[in-house]
């Protein structure tokens, strides 16, 4: 970045020249330009996407309550004909606009973060922020059993990416861009920087990297104030007063586990095979498809049961109260299931974050209920099963188990209870990934056509190490200090014609038997090694490296030492180009 | 296309920089402009649900109240007021299950103000519906010692009387003896709080308490009639017959239509007539006052054996009734009652008297408490008995 400011001198000054006053201005412009390199600039710029960011969550948490209050009243009651009527009619006017305004904004919008990371180059077009806005907010405000978290954290991507775009900085940093911007987004949704960058991280990037999480925190932190300065800092959830006692109640929490596994499976698979049938169906039907999900939606409602519609963060809270029956608990878990199915497969722009919490809570509130009955010995209280079962949901239906511990002290505060919910988030994520191989946002992205990476995968990936391709150590190895034709003699008789040279004070190098006798053929066996030998030395690997490191030697040298690091004299053994390749499984050139 | 934001041309950071921050904070003050109108127009709403939760609460309908205070909170998350009265309609609510979700309003909000003197006083009362003593007891001393918004001396005067109630109710009579001490010493000069403090000692069964609490009130108003027949019972619970005749007698030329206070001192007067151990008698008067209590004793026992259905007749009996044995008695000692002007045996009025006084409680446990000179004959017995431990 340069800049040229050429500043007219002003005659007012009595001390400063025209030419001196230049001279500083220039002086301090350059200045201030040596400071912003691009990685400096990459930070700061961080904060502005979270202030962005937490701005425009602000906004969009105004227009969803607005349009809550507005159609539905403060307090949607029973039998009233405006719980179908209201989300229906939203959902006419939400579909004309994803099919002729906004096309890009149906369904939750993590994966399209995803897509502009790996695919687009960090490319969102800022359409899809305004139309995510509008749509997400009539959509949720009017009752579609949705959530308003993964719009904002599309919202925060769409910002930062247009933002990335047109401050033109490098491309590498443009594309992650987006992931800064999710970041700042759910983070301001969800009051809770540190699940937010955990799911950044573990759901959107794919990966543990250093480069970005700087930027990652960063944005978080600054819309998670901006959204503190402007609706408070009051917790999403008032928790009730949770403890856990005995050990041996882990097994409630563990069944709870494996109960919201399966549930999480059962919902993720009713989302996995009903997308792409109603995705299938003739265009004209997708006007239709989220006005007939409102009106199931308002249907389930009318009929006794209006928790399940927006977002249901008041009756997550009742819940965790103990203020539902254990049988309502699980009805409202299994209505829930079916009016989040229906409302995110029509293509309304929603999230399934808050689904999934309510799901968890009144589904952990039931088992908690149930589990009382036959023990009643247990001192966890109905508040605190549903707290963990929020968890459970997140780990087994998202699949991002460290989000979900994290998520659930965020909004609990409450650190006695992260025993139980590791346990049963880890039961539910491993029943979850027995029986749903692909996790939901990846089979959502290959419905779409698009892979992407995860680091579910990356994690189940078989790693090899530079030890899995290690050769044991030669017999013989040489000195710098020894003269070349007493090494010349010692390697006559050796099968092997490449030697490793041991330097002094540290560090390796290569001679091989030709060298050493055409040294000796020429008169020098009266230098040392040392002397000889080319430099630089030898670069050294250590056995816990991935063998992909070793790829970028093996081709440069004929062997590769490998030291260990607790006392790099020591050689553990050596790698050389067939040892890699046999490892991978391809023959060498040369074989 | 409208919606694509144009191309920014400068290249220099902190050009950049400079625009980005014109930027954040003309969006901060656009999105203050927003929240602020939003948030007003939420408090008003806010307000109006919560006004009509007040009055459903005050007319017993808590489940409305609920309903309207929730929905005041919708509009106004962070209002403390709308928790706290939440808090309450919850608490009060009946429904032993919403107390969870009392006590967690109560807590978060007792959590930022530690020192409200309304959260403490509620969360004492969710504390005493749970019947968890100790917390009750913490919370009422936080809310007597803690900051309130109006009057506050009658307020803290008034969670004290409820502690003490609670404590009454609890049966936790020394901590709640202890609270009345501290009450006591820390009252206005006001008849009202003097009364209600005396009706606590009375309720602790302190009388000596109660009767100083009603000589305060008699100080500031002489003719006061409920310190006069109050003052006058504590003193006849005492067993102090002459000061409580005084009281009662007063009290009555103040109301006479106070039944209770005529009942009392006819009985208090009954005992002072009927007492033979009284100071100041004449023997002669003692010795009369014997031979009357010793007679009504024995129409005492005869009426309660035919209330029994216990023949006084009967005899031989391998297990007799406690009445025949108090009639024996009562015939072994009849003939002494003629050497009582004679004899110089000091013990014998004892003697006599404490038949007298065996027939009088036995009777009153077969035959109910009694009423007229029974009943002043029984106060005497216990009174004695009570002397003489």
């Amino acid at each position: 970045m340069s800049s040229n400011p050429t500043v007219p001198a002003s005659p007012e000054s009595p001390t400063q020249t025209p030419i001196v006053r230049v001279h500083i201005r220039q002086r301090l412009f350059s200045t201030l330009e040596g400071v912003f390199n691009e990685e400096v600039f990459f930070l700061i710029l961080s904060v502005f996407i979270g202030i962005f960011s937490g701005l425009a969550v602000v906004c969009f948490r105004l227009a969803i309550d607005w349009t809550h209050l507005a159609l539905l009243g403060p307090l949607p009651q029973t039998h009233s004909w405006r719980l179908f009527a209201v989300p229906a009619i939203a959902g006419l006017v939400v579909a004309a606009l994803v099919l002729h305004v906004f096309p890009g904004i149906r369904g939750s919008g993590v994966n399209q973060t995803k897509s502009a990371l790996y695919i687009f180059n960090g490319f969102i077009p800022f359409r899809t922020a305004v139309g995510k806005f509008f749509c997400s907010a009539i959509a949720i405000g009017s009752g579609q059993s949705l959530g308003p978290e993964d719009p904002s954290l599309q919202i925060g991507a769409s910002i930062a990416s247009a933002l990335g775009r047109h401050l033109q900085i490098s491309r590498e940093k443009v594309r992650l861009m987006a992931p800064v911007g999710a970041a700042a987004g759910l983070a301001a949704a969800f009051n809770a920087p540190i699940s937010a960058v955990l799911f950044v991280i573990e759901e959107v990037i794919g990966r543990w990297s250093a480069g970005i999480l700087g930027s990652v925190v960063l944005s978080a932190v600054a819309s998670v104030v901006i959204v503190r300065s402007f609706l408070g800092s009051e917790p999403l959830f008032h928790i009730p007063v949770t403890a856990f006692k005995r050990p041996s109640e882990l097994l409630a929490y563990a069944a709870l586990g494996l109960i919201g596994g399966f549930a999480s499976v059962a919902f993720a698979k009713s989302v996995g095979a009903l997308r792409p049938r109603l995705k299938a169906l003739p265009r004209w039907t997708q006007y239709l498809q989220p006005a007939v999900a409102g009106l199931l939606v308002g249907l389930i409602a009318f009929l006794g049961a209006p928790q399940v519609m927006g977002a249901g963060y008041d009756s997550m809270d009742q819940a965790m109260h103990g203020q539902y029956a254990w049988k309502f608990l699980a009805m409202l878990a299994v209505l829930k299931i079916v009016a989040t199915t229906v409302s995110f497969v029509s293509g309304t722009p929603g999230g399934m974050f808050a689904p999934t919490l309510f799901i968890g809570a009144m589904l952990g509130g039931a088992v908690g209920g149930v589990e009382h009955i036959f023990f009643p010995q247990l001192t966890g209280s109905t508040g605190t099963y549903a707290l963990v079962g929020m968890g459970v949901l997140f780990a087994g239906f998202l699949r991002v188990p460290m989000t979900s511990v994290f998520m659930v002290l965020e909004v609990s505060g409450n650190y006695e209870i992260i025993v139980p919910v590791i346990v049963a988030n880890t039961v539910s994520y491993l029943v979850a990934r027995s029986f749903q191989e692909i996790p939901i946002f990846d089979l959502l992205t290959r419905q779409d056509g698009l892979v992407l990476p995860s680091l579910e995968e990356e994690r189940e990936e078989n790693i090899l190490h530079v030890e899995d391709a290690m050769l044991p150590v030669s017999k013989t190895i040489l000195n710098a200090q020894d003269y070349v034709d007493t090494s010349a003699r010692r390697v006559q008789d050796s099968s092997e014609s490449v030697f490793l040279v041991r330097l002094h004070p540290s560090g390796w190098n290569l001679i091989t038997r030709e060298q050493l006798q055409r040294l000796d053929r020429e008169g020098k066996g009266e230098l040392t090694l040392a002397s000889v030998l080319p430099s630089p030395p030898l670069p050294s690997l250590y056995p816990d490296l991935p063998l992909d490191s070793a790829l970028r030697y093996v081709n440069a040298y004929a062997l590769v030492p490998v030291v260990n690091r607790a006392d790099f004299h020591r050689l553990e053994g050596v790698i050389s180009r067939d040892s890699v390749l046999h490892k991978y499984g391809s023959p060498s050139e040369g074989s | 296309m409208w919606w694509r934001l144009p191309k920014l041309v400068p290249r220099s950071g902190p050009v950049i920089l400079l625009i980005l921050t014109l930027g954040a904070v003309a969006g901060f003050a656009a999105v203050s402009h927003l929240v602020v109108r939003y948030n007003a127009n939420q408090q008003s709403r806010g307000r109006k649900l919560y006004a009509s939760g007040l009055t459903a609460a005050s007319s017993g309908r808590y489940d409305a109240a609920i309903d309207a205070f929730r929905a005041a909170l919708t509009c106004d998350p962070a209002n403390s007021q709308y928790q706290l009265s939440l808090a309450r309609a919850l608490r009060d609510s009946g429904d032993p299950s919403r107390l969870d979700e009392a006590e967690s309003y109560l807590v978060a909000l007792w959590q930022r103000t530690p020192q409200d003197a309304a959260v403490n006083l509620a969360l004492a009362r969710v504390a005493a519906h749970r019947g968890s003593i100790d917390d009750a007891i913490g919370y009422y001393h936080n809310a007597m010692y803690g900051v309130w918004k109006s009057d506050a001396d009658a307020n803290r005067n008034s969670v004290q009387i409820e502690l003490i109630q609670y404590l009454l109710k609890k049966n936790a009579r020394a901590q709640a003896d202890s609270e009345l001490i501290a009450l006591a010493t820390a009252l206005p000069r006001d008849p009202a709080a003097h009364l209600q403090a005396a009706s606590l000692f009375v309720e602790a069964e302190d009388y000596a308490g109660a009767l100083a609490q009603y000589e305060d009130v008699l100080r500031l108003q002489s003719n006061n009639a409920a310190a006069l027949a109050g003052a006058g019972a504590a003193a006849y619970r005492m067993g102090n017959y002459t000061l409580a005749q005084r009281y009662l007698r007063n009290a009555l030329a103040v109301n006479l239509e106070d039944r209770d206070s005529r009942q009392l001192l006819e009985t208090a007067e009954l005992v002072l007539r009927s007492n033979p151990f009284r100071s100041y008698i004449s023997d002669a008067e003692r010795n009369r006052r014997i031979a009357a209590d010793f007679a009504r004793a024995e129409t005492r026992l005869t009426a309660c054996a035919a209330q029994a259905g216990v023949s006084l007749d009967a005899t031989g009996s391998s297990s007799p009734s406690p009445l025949l044995r108090l009639q024996a008695q009562w015939n072994a000692v009849k003939p002494d009652l003629r050497q009582l002007q004679s004899s110089t045996e000091t013990d014998l009025p004892d003697t006599i008297m404490d038949v007298v006084f065996q027939i009088e409680r036995r009777t009153a446990t077969m035959c109910g408490r009694p009423q007229g000179v029974d009943l002043a004959l029984l106060l005497i017995s216990e009174q004695r008995e009570a002397a003489t431990q």
